[in-house]
């Protein structure tokens, strides 16, 4: 790891050797990857004019605070929200009073394939008789989850951090190209701004699955109120599957997203804490892929 | 000092730059995490009010303030055709545990104006005397499931309560012998149960009857989570108190709240008066094109679209105007008060 230093702290730095990044609004970023190639020839030119030595690192900002504290107040406040989820819907799913809930299953017709959970599943998760304590939580947190995430996605219109993060035409072509490389089926990843095209992917479906949490979950929680809402979505019943589907969207995102976290390791995870990347100088030298990203401390 | 060197110290002062920054970052997200943390153990650490943690219970009546604000009560439930509906499952048997005779049921009707001047004018409504169905030799026909209808007659059969509950009411109940107490379920007595001497209306079923007939094809909501669509037939609740208004206060305003009971006072609602004036709240005397039977609430329950199930009483007893936000039931046991939907 880095930044394991003597802390000598009367050093004084001769130069700030934080970079900061190109500003997310800055016209540069919206013009995508073609764009990459310009501050490379920069560096090239000024390593060949300038003879004195450089450092081979630098800080470069990626994330900006606001996002970072979104990101990380939203982890406990989905997690209470699915928890509390649990709780309210073991009510409906008590297998020993012979009325096994008809929405949360897997079927065709009457032929149920997988009912949603087994026994085991409740005991494990100590979810039996609580679910008053579900429906506190739920409705307590729900406020919380959507003034989170409505500030997320205002402060990525305002900032225009969103051009880093909405897919483009070819972003399901790098999406593919990414996870053949994950599979460990192709070699070199595709050059990318902040976010490769499964992340621009993953990261806009998220925002467009917590919507659809709010816009079930009102369905479900005001349907006489809203019945406008209700009906849209297919009715009451079809609303409440459709929010325990994008419940179960969410685990299958975080079981993915934590998996490539530890994948691209410490460097990338820092980011989203302190905001700034260690990256080469030469990186934009150098053909992208999982290999040089690690490199990159 | 060579190049090497120099890149060297100069790479060095990048990483100890970072290190300074991710110190900091880390510094102030483990104490997010902690304040976090907190936050959720003031909660669960909370002494309850009605059974869930007091910050729960101000939540759910913030969204009561939130709801009233943005939609009032004005919104209809969608209906649907006859063909669509289908018998509703018996779910909870609390305040029908006993057979109840049917020529013995009155609606008892309390606070309303000038009830002294209506011939069902009585001194004391709570002397009124409800008759049961003798009970037959008790057995426990091992089905303890309160979601099915009890087979035969009348018999106690098991809730769906936690297993400390049922112990604790077998207790209860071998220790009180043949009396039988109000409020002899999970939730106690209710605090609003009307003292003896309470003067008010007797409604007799023809009183009830004689609005005009409504039917009604709805979905029924359980905050279970499962939910059918019902064929009911019935009265307005609306036509009822209207014809009953309720007697104004000194300062001339209106009570707020009704309060509904089943005969025996196990099961209890509190409303707002506004929700009971809704044109789909129904005094229900048919199910499914049929009387209603007895385990669904014979012979008048309510049916109230915009509430959850839990606030669409069995067997009504008793409706009173008062002041105060009515006892009710499930929010004793930690449910939400307004079950608005």
């Amino acid at each position: 790891m880095a930044e394991e230093e003597p802390k000598s702290r009367s050093v004084e730095h001769p130069a700030d050797p934080v970079v900061e990044e190109v500003v997310p609004d800055a016209p540069a970023i919206s013009s995508g990857i073609d764009s990459v190639a310009d501050p490379e020839s920069i560096a090239i030119e000024e390593a060949v004019e300038r003879p004195e030595p450089m450092a081979t690192i630098r800080l470069e900002k990626k994330h900006p605070l606001a996002i970072r504290w979104m990101h990380w107040v939203n982890f406990p406040v989905l997690f209470t929200m699915i928890w509390s989820g649990l709780l309210i819907y073991w009510n409906d799913s008590d297998n020993a009073y012979q009325h096994p809930h008809a929405v949360y299953r897997v079927g065709v017709g009457s032929v149920t394939l997988v009912r949603f959970f087994p026994p085991w599943f409740w005991k494990a998760i100590n979810a039996p008789y609580r679910v008053t304590e579900g429906l506190g939580y739920h409705f307590f947190f729900m406020w919380l989850f959507a003034i989170n995430g409505l500030l997320y996605v205002s402060y990525l219109l305002w900032s225009g951090e969103w051009r880093l993060m909405v897919p483009d035409r070819k972003s399901i072509t790098e999406a593919i190209q990414v996870t053949l490389v994950d599979l460990h089926l192709r070699k070199g990843l595709p050059a990318q701004k902040k976010y490769n095209g499964a992340q621009k992917i993953a990261y806009t479906l998220v925002v467009l699955m917590g919507a659809g949490s709010l816009a079930t979950g009102l369905a479900i929680y005001k349907p006489t109120q809203v019945h406008w809402v209700t009906t849209l979505l297919g009715g009451y019943e079809m609303a409440r599957w459709e929010h325990f589907l994008l419940t179960m969207g969410f685990c299958g995102f975080f079981v993915v997203h934590v998996g490539q976290v530890v994948l691209a390791g410490w460097n990338n995870f820092r980011a989203m804490v302190s905001g700034y990347e260690i990256k080469r100088v030469d990186a934009a030298l150098i053909e992208p892929s999982i290999e040089a990203e690690r490199r990159t401390l | 000092m060579t190049d090497e060197e120099t890149v060297a110290a100069l790479d060095e002062q990048v990483k100890r730059a970072s290190g300074k920054r991710t110190r900091r970052s880390f510094l102030a997200a483990v104490v997010a995490a902690a304040g976090g943390y907190g936050f959720y153990r003031w909660i669960d650490r909370s002494p309850g009010d009605q059974m869930i943690p007091r910050p729960l219970r101000k939540g759910l009546n913030v969204d009561e303030a939130m709801t009233r604000g943005v939609f009032g009560e004005r919104g209809m439930t969608p209906t649907y055709p006859v063909a669509r509906a289908e018998e509703l499952r018996v779910n909870g048997v609390y305040g029908l545990k006993q057979e109840l005779i049917p020529e013995s049921w009155r609606l008892q009707l309390v606070g309303v104006a000038g009830a002294k001047q209506l011939p069902q004018y009585v001194d004391d409504v709570t002397a009124w005397e409800y008759r049961y169905a003798a009970k037959k030799d008790e057995k426990d026909s091992g089905n303890h499931d309160t979601k099915v209808a009890p087979q035969g007659e009348a018999s106690d059969t098991g809730v769906k309560m936690s297993p400390a509950f049922e112990a604790a009411f077998a207790e209860l109940k071998k220790t009180q012998g043949k009396k039988r107490p109000r409020g002899q379920e999970e939730a106690g007595e209710s605090n609003d149960t009307l003292d003896a001497g309470t003067p008010g209306l007797l409604l007799k079923m023809e009183d009830v009857t004689r609005f005009p007939r409504q039917e009604l094809v709805t979905q029924f909501k359980c905050i279970e989570g499962w939910s059918q669509i019902v064929h009911w037939g019935g009265v307005r609740l609306a036509d009822l108190l209207a014809a009953y208004p309720p007697e104004k206060r000194a300062d001339g305003s209106l009570p707020k709240y009704v309060y509904m009971e089943t005969p025996d006072g196990d099961y209890y609602c509190g409303y707002d008066l506004k929700a009971c004036m809704h044109a789909q709240s129904l005094l229900v005397t048919e199910m499914m094109g049929r009387p209603l039977g007895q385990w669904h609430g014979a012979p008048l329950r309510l049916h109230m679209p915009i509430k959850y199930g839990y606030k669409q009483i069995k067997r009504i007893g008793l409706i009173a105007y008062t002041d105060m936000r009515p006892d009710d039931y499930w929010t004793k046991l930690g449910y939400d008060w307004y079950a608005g939907l």
